[in-house]
């Protein structure tokens, strides 16, 4: 049986039901990211999870146990926060001992236990410090580090990178994701940024409007999206108004040209409209590579950015954005020009709602 | 610019002689207790007077009490309605400036009214009862003040994750108010304590209707029967006031040194 379980999970605030039917199963150690647009219910079932919430339907249960008659300070889960809530008035030390007091710990146990997870995150030399006197990322480190000290079964984290800088967000992501390896912690992760979603979870559960619209491993969630929701919210995708050329041969037509999907087009007719998606990544505009199938368009816009050049392909009306890397070599399209995309037919996705 | 800044300076002029001669007038009156020259003769007599020591020690009590009872009704309220109630805000921000509206004299007739001896609650049938209705309504005058300076504070705090992270650290709610809650908004506590001892320790009109040997009917006792010393009590209530608003800034200071945000 899987360790953290949600069954059925419904909440509704008022008339508006905020999350419908959620279900999931988390393994013991596991890390899975919560990730969708504000408003989709990930923070709510995070909430529901440590008990500020109580689910409106369904069961939460971890361990077996189920968690929803406990209040908030029975569940043993720790919780990192947005806005790191460490308590001003206590310093550095105090913050991380604080649920070990409440625990009873003595106070030999508490000093060691204390010194060791200032040592886990680096900030052993500032355990006299205050809040006001550290950095975002110092602070947020130690509220990981006071979620840590009562050894919760669960830790959750709550948007926790969002309120510092780019630089130190990809560092303390991949410091968290490092400390719950070490530690083997089951951890559920939400947030709204796609990249730390697929960066550090072992699984994603994309949200859109209190459901779940595909659970899997980041590589599945980026490759293959199952709705057009998810294929929209994670990375950067053309979607492609396409025509059925021929279903028993799996073609469809762009513009002009006819693209062989590696996706069944299911029971479509010749003629049906279907929606077809690239990742503008896909595809090479070199002559000598590889691919069974190919487009050809117009060059609209082409910029430079650095280690890509990304450019806009009119085929047929779809403007297609195509990123390629950059190199000494590479010449970049110039507006106006003619270009042939080679692709594997695998690249192309049919994009059901 | 020129005539601006003249007529800037001007109004200050104006606003300054206003407050302080008659200040100084006072002052001065104060000192000439011995005759052809100036002393401290009637501080001297005021502080040797055995009732000035004991309403004055009778308010300093009432004061305690007031800031202790009146914190313990106002940090509990203040953080449940900023917490579980916001819709609730401005009911209570309106019962709370109520004692500015309604005159003193008419809240203690109510009181009268109520707790009087035959009532179901007696509380004027003993002095301990008495002295337990004047902190009441000392209270209920303070309780605009006390609100706002508490309520700004915690303002400055993320009250609600604040408690949802003690909270799941597996503390219960008199941890979580008195821990993390009440530490965090000592500034506003303090400032609502320092008006609330400035407004007890001048109080006439509760005092004198319930009958109870304050500070503010000594003053009114004196000020009717002597020459020099109102004079001088009045110099010291100033004192007291200015003390209690400067211990104020000196509080709102530290915590803009400290500052307490989560």
């Amino acid at each position: 049986m899987s360790f953290l379980v949600l069954e059925h999970i419904k909440k509704s605030f008022g008339q508006t039901q905020v999350v419908k039917d959620f279900n999931m199963s988390i393994e013991k150690g596991e890390f899975v990211s919560f990730l969708g647009p504000s408003g989709c219910g990930k923070t709510t079932v995070l909430r529901m999870i440590a008990g500020f919430e109580n689910p409106s339907d369904g069961a939460i249960s971890i361990n077996g146990k189920n968690q929803n008659k406990l209040k908030t300070n029975q569940r043993n889960i720790g919780m990192v926060f947005q806005a790191y809530a460490l308590f001003p008035n206590m310093n550095v030390f105090d913050n991380v001992a604080f649920g070990l007091k409440i625990a009873g710990m003595n106070k030999a146990d508490i000093d060691k236990r204390v010194k060791e997870m200032l040592k886990l995150i680096s900030l052993d030399h500032l355990a006299d410090r205050y809040p006001y006197q550290m950095s975002g990322g110092q602070q947020q480190r130690v509220a990981l580090a006071r979620a840590l000290a009562p050894k919760p079964q669960v830790l959750l984290l709550d948007e926790p990178l969002s309120a510092l800088d780019a630089k130190i967000r990809v560092s303390l992501r991949e410091e968290i994701r490092q400390i719950q390896r070490q530690l083997g912690i089951t951890t559920v992760f939400v947030t709204h940024d796609q990249e730390e979603a697929l960066s550090i979870s072992d699984r994603i559960v994309v949200m859109n409007a209190g459901r779940a619209d595909q659970i899997g491993a980041p590589s599945e969630i980026y490759n293959r999206p199952a709705t057009r929701f998810v294929a929209s919210f994670v990375g950067t995708l053309n979607m492609i108004d396409a025509t059925v050329a021929d279903p028993a041969a799996n073609t469809v037509k762009v513009g002009e040209n006819t693209v062989k999907l590696k996706e069944s087009i299911g029971a479509l007719k010749g003629g049906d409209k279907i929606s077809i998606a690239l990742r503008p990544e896909a595809g090479s505009l070199s002559e000598s590579a590889k691919g069974d199938t190919s487009i050809t368009g117009t060059v609209v816009l082409s910029h430079f950015l650095g280690s890509v050049i990304r450019t806009k392909i009119d085929v047929g009306g779809n403007l297609i954005s195509f990123d390629m890397f950059n190199s000494p070599d590479t010449v970049q399209p110039q507006p106006g020009e003619t270009v042939t995309l080679r692709f594997n037919a695998s690249d192309f996705l049919i994009v059901r709602d | 610019m020129k005539a601006s800044k003249a007529l800037a300076w001007f109004a200050i002029a104006i606003g300054v002689i206003y407050f302080f001669v008659p200040l100084i007038g006072t002052f001065e009156f104060s000192m000439r207790m011995r005759r052809g020259a100036y002393s401290f003769d009637a501080y001297q007599s005021v502080f040797s007077d055995a009732q000035f020591q004991s309403t004055f020690g009778f308010s300093m009590l009432m004061a305690l009490f007031t800031i202790i009872f009146g914190m313990l009704l106002v940090v509990p309220t203040a953080y449940w309605v900023r917490l579980r109630l916001p819709q609730m805000r401005p009911v209570i921000e309106f019962l709370t400036l109520m004692p500015l509206v309604i005159p003193a004299i008419v809240i203690v007739f109510g009181y009268l009214r109520l707790y009087n001896s035959s009532s179901w609650i007696p509380f004027t049938g003993s002095i301990q009862g008495t002295n337990m209705l004047l902190v009441l309504s000392y209270i209920t005058l303070s309780l605009p003040y006390m609100y706002r300076s508490v309520d700004t504070a915690m303002r400055a705090i993320d009250v609600r994750t604040l408690t949802e992270a003690a909270e799941i650290l597996g503390a219960k709610w008199p941890t979580i108010m008195f821990r993390c809650i009440f530490p965090n908004v000592m500034s506003g506590v303090l400032s609502g304590a320092f008006i609330t001892f400035a407004i007890v320790m001048g109080e006439f009109t509760m005092a004198a209707l319930l009958n109870r040997p304050a500070f503010g009917p000594y003053l009114q006792l004196v000020g009717a029967n002597r020459a020099y010393e109102p004079s001088a009590l009045a110099i010291i209530a100033f004192a007291i006031t200015w003390f209690s608003m400067g211990l104020l800034q000196l509080v709102s200071r530290f915590s803009k040194m400290a500052p307490s945000k989560a």
